[in-house]
């Protein structure tokens, strides 16, 4: 519904379009105060403004039904919304499907596993693909990527970038006229720079980064990822106090979570494994103890079955706990072969 | 606070001093990373050492450092003697290396704490060693795992308190790592496998059963200190009947068992006296 048809005086009208408050919708999470500011108006007159924008909306589209809550979104709308949300493709088919599609924006998901299992592999995977343009199913966005231990290798990305494009072509570029237009597009060159690639050396320098992300993604918004890899190795060091610990990390949760509504991006922890004394014989369990499993919307957990890697959902909101078999190739994150092996070994 | 620009972001490699052997690890020993040589007593993890402490002094067009090099030890004595005799033989490949020994900084320590208090001074003979030589661009920790063998029980306290300070060292070798642009090399024993001991049994990497002289063994340390490690390598040997007379012949296997930037893959080295050296397989 467009501003213009609100009963406004015209002078009001003029100032919210001039303002880029062109349809009733881009008022409906606009406080007062914020209105008043935009198009220059007392406060009072502001309130009136959006009070008309309600009662019309309400009365106008039946089946809209925006709250009185201003900026409150109705469970409907957000179910609306999640369908519309890309996904962020792992490569694997079967780790895709149990992922309902891929890794999602606008959620923390963390990943964790033992050492080789993948983890940084997955991480390199995923910077790739966010990159994948929009019109080859992809999102077309960037990738922030921070490292506090030090393994991410360029020649790697440099590998599963090349096996990204060649895919892309392979799949896609025999339909298409300007085959030679986006292969000039999609230069591994192009992948390695629109990964914003953060070195970490400590805690502190990890908490600062991840505080100045907020600021730098309102400058790079096609940031469509943001990769800790991983989150847990400086936490794992320096702490004699694990309260303090617990704080810290907390707080580095919350402000990751609300980067990932407040931009509509996705958010990868990656964690290390830990022996844990459960009455007196070890087990395993993901790192940064239990207060940490509540940072995360997803928990997605990476094993060895037999020779075979395997990724389990162990925590999620909405997709059911399974698990599915992936492999690391020279190419990257691909779907398992091992079904052919399997029937061999018998 | 920028992120880093990736176009310009090679990383460079250390030549183990044998193309096969490097070959396995794509070039070589990486900078600004920690490499990882597990092995049994025995298999030449040390002569490993030694010979890159050597090529790390060949200029970069030779797939050196150009650099000198520092080598941290706490298994006694220094094996000077092996060091001696490779350097022999690295002068006679490259005779205008008066004396490769010179560019080698040898420390002994004999516990955690004085190898985390030796990191913390170590930035200035990094950067500016003694006598004019190139700064140190290879950092090799022989053995790691000699460290924390007596001092710690096997009690829950206990075993927080070291992986505690697997984790510093760890950082602390990282940052170093990344400020100057250095190859770090850390060497690890093994240990006998216990089944049902629940701590060792974790598989982590591209081998299953690590078998070594005919045991079933894994990396010393456990899980805590394998996550300290950019990538690990292991020497095995296993001696096979050799022809009809009831001899045996060793067979001595190179393996990638995790690294970020590595298939897996693996190649049989044979010791000699000029060094350590792969079979074109």
């Amino acid at each position: 519904m467009e501003v213009s048809s609100l009963p406004l005086s015209p002078t009001q009208r003029g100032k919210l379009i001039s303002a880029g408050y062109t349809t009733r919708l881009s008022l409906s999470s606009v406080s007062p105060h914020q209105l008043a500011h935009d198009l220059n108006v007392p406060h009072e007159e502001a309130i009136e403004i959006l009070k008309i924008a309600l009662k019309n909306g309400k009365m106008g589209e039946s089946n809209s039904t925006h709250s009185v809550v201003t900026g409150a979104q109705s469970a409907w709308d957000m179910l609306h919304e999640e369908d519309m949300m890309r996904r962020i493709t792992t490569s694997c088919g079967d780790l895709d499907n149990i992922l309902g599609g891929g890794i999602s924006c606008k959620e923390v998901t963390e990943i964790g596993g033992v050492p080789g299992i993948g983890k940084t592999q997955l991480g390199i995977q995923l910077a790739v693909n966010v990159q994948i343009p929009v019109d080859y199913g992809g999102l077309g966005g960037k990738a922030v990527y921070i490292d506090t231990e030090g393994s991410f290798m360029v020649e790697r990305v440099y590998q599963i970038a090349e096996a990204c494009v060649a895919n892309i072509m392979e799949n896609h570029v025999p339909q298409r006229k300007d085959a030679r237009v986006c292969q000039k597009t999609m230069q591994c060159n192009s992948f390695l720079e629109n990964i914003f690639y953060f070195r970490i050396c400590s805690y502190t320098e990890q908490i600062a980064v991840i505080n100045y992300l907020d600021k730098f993604i309102e400058e790079h918004k096609d940031v469509k990822i943001v990769i800790i890899d991983s989150v847990t190795f400086h936490f794992r060091q320096d702490f004699d106090d694990w309260a303090q610990r617990t704080r810290v990390l907390s707080t580095m949760a919350l402000k990751l979570m609300k980067l990932a509504k407040k931009f509509g991006l996705a958010v990868v922890l990656l964690n290390q494994v830990t022996n844990k004394v459960v009455e007196g014989s070890f087990q395993l369990s993901l790192a940064l103890g239990d207060s940490w499993s509540h940072a995360c919307t997803n928990r997605v957990i990476l094993y060895w079955n037999g020779n075979q890697r395997y990724a389990y959902i162990d925590k999620s909101p909405s997709l059911r706990s399974a698990s599915a078999p992936y492999s690391v190739t020279g190419k990257g994150i691909r779907d398992s072969t091992s079904h052919c092996k399997r029937t061999r070994m018998m | 606070m920028n992120p880093e620009n990736l176009l310009n972001h090679r990383t460079q490699k250390c030549t183990l001093g044998c193309p096969i052997l490097d070959r396995v690890l794509s070039g070589g020993i990486p900078c600004n990373s920690i490499t990882e040589i597990v092995s049994e007593s025995g298999c030449g993890k040390t002569q490993l050492c030694l010979q890159v402490l050597l090529s790390s002094q060949l200029p970069v067009s030779n797939g050196g450092l150009n650099s000198s090099s520092i080598y941290i030890h706490s298994e006694f004595p220094f094996p000077f003697r092996r060091l001696q005799q490779l350097s022999h033989s690295f002068r006679s490949s490259y005779p205008h290396y008066q004396n490769p020994c010179d560019k080698i900084f040898v420390r002994g320590v004999q516990s955690a704490e004085e190898l985390l208090g030796l990191l913390d001074r170590i930035d200035g003979l990094v950067t500016n060693p003694p006598s004019q030589n190139p700064p140190v661009k290879l950092i090799v920790i022989d053995s790691i795992a000699n460290l924390f063998r007596s001092e710690f029980e096997n009690t829950p306290g206990d075993l927080k308190r070291r992986s505690g300070l697997f984790f510093k060292i760890s950082g602390l070798l990282r940052l170093k790592a990344k400020k100057y642009g250095l190859a770090v090399v850390v060497t690890n024993q093994v240990v006998d496998f216990v089944d049902g001991g629940g701590m060792n049994g974790v598989r982590a990497g591209n081998l299953g059963v690590f078998n070594t002289s005919g045991r079933r063994v894994c990396p010393a340390l456990g899980l805590a200190w394998s996550n300290c490690v950019n990538s690990r390598l292991f020497l095995s040997r296993n001696d096979e009947p050799d022809g009809s007379d009831g001899g045996f012949r060793t067979r001595r296997r190179f393996q990638v068992i995790f690294a970020p930037h590595l298939p897996e893959s693996s190649c049989e080295y044979f010791i000699v006296r000029e060094g350590v050296f792969g079979v074109e397989p």
